[in-house]
């Protein structure tokens, strides 16, 4: 057996905590029911590791097995890492009709061509997604598995996931990407986040969203049962309006866990009290970051609760709408209008 | 009525609080006793003595590197401090430094001791502390000379010929404190009412009860509130023509569900022109004082409102509703916690000042 | 504008109305759930997040006898919105029938100049100013217990006391050293 293998499995059991191991290693094929039997999960890591390694060696298992068994990991536990968003663009007439099979061909020559040393390994999950491992090497060195980058792509749809890649990989994965989905271009999506579940329900829209109506909204009707007939509150009407315009801006019930959303400012100064900075032409610079554990929720309880002004501002609701969390917003050019403008990157 | 020891409820832990100062009992009593019910109606006398300077000089840098111990002054620099109120100290001596060192050698040994069965050979060997006088870090007469206190260890698996490592470093000082206040002191007291401490909790616990023991003073936490944080903006901020802001990082904390914290970096030059701006109607006023002598209130205020106004102009969000957590710039940075990091010598007077400040307010009177 | 008037209605036979404003609308509704528990007078409890009161209400609002504006410490916010809301009273509310109760005084974030300023607010209007405790239960039940002693007082439910004779004996003052700037 390979000292790399051994090195990843190392890694990769370091990287699993106890409780999942079982699971993890379950659903694995690389160890027989007699082996996975004499596993003693209450065992201290250590000793769990050695007992793998000793079987690395009597099984010969090969770095494929190993990465299958990170691959069950991460698809089991999405939400470690930065994830971000891709959309890809411009689909050509034959898009929709990619399947898996004709994907993963395409995608593994794809790159294959663009990186001499890469080694991919494409799985497909039972929510219709397709993982996508790839452990990236270069003309004189072998794939480091060691670091891997993952990529979730729903077959038909625009949206690509990717965690761990790095700046000089991605031209080559988009490019890869695009000639084998059948697109033209693909770009950013400006959104990241530690959930790949959270980013994909927003980009996607998987969540429970509330549009404008003129009528009564059950919300209301909701709270008034509750409450005491001794109490009663002067301000219900403007509350529930308010409450259900932070549903119209962020959506109803659990939303999607979004931990941070990042704005560029470049914009006038404007202050009808400080004319010295009004009168400045340049714009006032500044980068504005919320933070939370969850985003989407702190901002709908800010506007219900009036701490935000409703109805919600655009640069607010555009999280949620137009599934970004980062924005460089500049003024539109000269003139007395206060429109914003959010530059497309 | 109800009985009078319900009648006190005492703030859960999860928010901090602040200890008050209180003048003598039999004094507080009587009031009391001659209002009855209505002391407990708003009435609380005599608690509100002091408070914060509402203008104070504009920072103006000194050149300490000259003046201090270049290793000493890298120490201060380098590190974060947590820090705590002092009470002025009875008989302390700076000429017997030496003798304190080996005194709190021997406390912290002992202490250390307490939870072993057995004694183990040569562990009381491990600490060696020593407490010296960082010179020239003083601003007037009536300031005592900052004391600093290091403690070193031999580190946990170490070689006989290693070099014993700092574990735990403080220090007490006394920058511009009021001087009305000093002169107020009995003799015998010392008072260094700034501390800050650097390592582990426990090492923490131990010298400050040392001091408590041998100097008979107290010790409290000093969180630093939202007014010092804002004064701290506008004095940074201050500085920026002299030595680089790089940025201006303030962090919000919204009380929602789950709570929101806000960060709000501004690009040094913005916030600096601003603060030209809030400051230009005050220098038309009174030409005649020095020039930038001075910084009141107002105008930490306007700057505040004038970063919190085009925040909310862009987001309809209203940061007032929420409290500054956080402060950071190249110069330092400050959590309303009370922990600190002065990063540039030249403004380490400054903002020490304001500090002793916040410390000589929570003083017994 | 419509200013709250504290007399414009008739009152109700041993019954007692309380309105508190407080722009979080957080400590209003344990508070309003522990008033509404009194049994000795019918306490009715309005809320609201701050004032003028919207008009469509007029109708079914009954006598309001004390206004409490709730003011958080640590939040900047909660003292604006008290401060503006207090032009939307009758001056006849001013005899009495107004109090200020302040929670989170001692956070230790909290400057002392915004106590303060609440004090001076509080002692300038000749109001009382309760402190009060929002976190636990215990201080809700205090709270209750000493905003309930001045509502009964102020709906002329306990002989030989009135709101104004009341306001008198409690009303906030401000210590006379509060302006006095310590240092330099």
């Amino acid at each position: 057996m390979e000292d790399s293998t051994r090195r990843v499995l190392q890694r990769l059991i370091r990287r699993i905590p106890t409780p999942q191991l079982k699971t993890t290693l379950e659903k694995w094929s690389g160890m027989t029911v007699a082996q996975r039997g004499s596993m003693d999960y209450t065992q201290t890591k250590w000793a769990l590791t050695e007992k793998l390694l000793s079987l690395c060696e009597e099984n010969d298992w090969t770095t494929k097995h190993i990465t299958e068994l990170e691959m069950i990991y991460v698809i089991d536990n999405p939400n470690q890492g930065m994830w971000h968003g891709f959309q890809l663009l411009d689909p050509e007439d034959d898009a929709h009709s990619v399947e898996l099979t004709q994907f993963k061909e395409q995608f593994k020559s794809h790159l294959g061509e663009l990186v001499r040393h890469v080694s991919v390994k494409i799985k497909k999950h039972t929510d219709e997604a397709v993982w996508i491992r790839i452990a990236w090497g270069d003309s004189f060195s072998r794939p480091n598995h060691l670091k891997p980058t993952y990529v979730v792509h729903h077959l038909q749809t625009p949206y690509v996931f990717v965690t761990g890649l790095t700046s000089k990989q991605k031209p080559l994965l988009s490019q890869a990407l695009v000639l084998s989905t059948r697109h033209h271009t693909i770009k950013d999506a400006n959104l990241s986040g530690r959930k790949l579940t959270a980013i994909r329900d927003l980009l996607m829209k998987q969540y429970q969203q509330v549009f404008p109506t003129n009528f009564p909204s059950p919300l209301a009707e909701k709270n008034e049962t509750v409450s005491n007939p001794k109490i009663e509150r002067e301000q219900a009407g403007p509350g529930a309006h308010r409450h259900q315009m932070a549903c119209e801006a962020f959506g109803d019930g659990m939303l999607p866990q979004l931990q941070s959303a990042v704005y560029k400012l470049e914009t006038k100064f404007k202050d009808h009290t400080n004319r010295t900075m009004t009168e400045r032409d340049e714009p006032f610079k500044c980068i504005v970051k919320f933070e939370s554990t969850n985003l989407l929720e702190s901002l709908r309880y800010c506007a219900a609760s009036g701490i935000a002004s409703t109805p919600v501002t655009p640069l607010l609701s555009s999280i949620p709408l137009k599934g970004r969390n980062y924005f460089v917003i500049t003024d539109n050019g000269p003139g007395p209008s206060s429109q914003m403008h959010q530059s497309q990157n | 009525m109800e009985p009078p020891h319900n009648s006190v409820v005492r703030t859960p832990l999860n928010s901090v609080i602040v200890q008050r100062r209180s003048k003598s009992k039999s004094y507080r009593q009587s009031y009391r006793s001659c209002l009855g019910a209505a002391s407990r109606l708003g009435l609380t006398p005599a608690l509100t003595a002091r408070r914060l300077n509402t203008s104070r000089r504009a920072p103006k840098s000194h050149n300490i590197s000259e003046k201090v111990n270049p290793e000493h002054l890298a120490l201060l620099l380098k590190t974060e401090w947590k820090l705590s109120y002092v009470s002025p100290l009875y008989k302390f001596r700076h000429t017997q430094l030496k003798s304190y060192s080996r005194q709190l050698s021997a406390f912290i040994a002992a202490e250390k001791q307490q939870g072993l069965a057995v004694e183990v050979e040569g562990l009381q060997s491990g600490f060696r502390v020593t407490l010296s006088v960082v010179q020239g870090l003083t601003e007037t007469d009536d300031d005592a000379e900052t004391v600093l206190i290091q403690i070193h260890a031999n580190p946990l698996f170490a070689r006989q010929d290693e070099p014993q490592r700092s574990v735990w470093s403080g220090w007490l000082t006394c920058i511009n404190g009021n001087t009305d206040y000093l002169h107020s002191l009995p003799k015998d007291f010392t008072c260094l009412p700034l501390c800050g401490c650097s390592g582990s909790e426990y090492l923490s616990g131990l010298v400050k009860s040392w001091f408590q023991q041998t100097f008979d003073c107290c010790f409290g936490p000093l969180e630093i509130n939202h007014t010092s944080l804002q004064w701290l903006v506008a004095l940074w901020t201050n500085c920026h023509m002299e030595s680089s802001l790089q940025h201006l990082k303030m962090s919000w904390t919204l009380p929602v569900v789950p709570p929101l914290q806000v960060t709000y970096t501004v690009n040094p030059q913005d916030a600096w022109e601003l603060w030209c701006s809030v400051r230009a109607g005050r220098q038309e006023e009174d030409e005649e004082e020095e020039e930038g002598g001075s910084i009141d209130i107002k105008e930490v205020m306007r700057l505040m409102q004038g970063l919190k106004g085009h925040f909310f102009r862009h987001f309809r969000l209203d940061l007032s509703a929420g409290s500054l957590r956080q402060v950071t710039t190249a110069l330092g940075s400050a959590k309303c916690n009370g922990r600190i990091k002065i990063s540039n010598s030249r403004y380490m007077i400054t903002t020490l000042t304001l500090l002793t400040e916040c410390a000589l307010l929570k003083m017994p009177i | 504008m419509s200013s709250l008037k504290p007399f414009s209605k008739l009152p109700g036979l041993n019954t007692a109305n309380i309105l508190l404003v407080e722009s979080e609308e957080q400590f209003q509704q344990s508070l309003a759930d522990a008033l509404v528990e009194e049994t000795s007078v019918t306490v009715n409890v309005r809320l609201a997040k701050s004032l003028p009161l919207p008009l469509e209400n007029e109708e079914s609002r009954p006598r309001i006898d004390l206004v409490v504006f709730i003011i958080n410490l640590t939040s900047e916010l909660s003292f604006q919105s008290a401060d503006a809301s207090l032009k939307y009273l009758d001056p006849g509310y001013f005899l009495g029938k107004v109090c200020f109760l302040v929670t989170n005084a001692r956070n230790a974030s909290v400057p002392t100049e915004r106590l303060d300023t609440v004090r001076k607010l509080a002692a300038s209007l000749h109001c009382p100013l309760l402190f009060a405790e929002d976190q636990t239960p215990d201080g809700v039940t205090n709270a209750t217990e000493r905003l309930l002693t001045i509502l009964k007082v102020a709906a002329g439910l306990v002989p030989l006391a009135t709101a104004l004779y009341l306001s008198n004996l409690t009303q906030c003052t401000v210590p006379l050293d509060i302006d006095q700037p310590s240092f330099d």
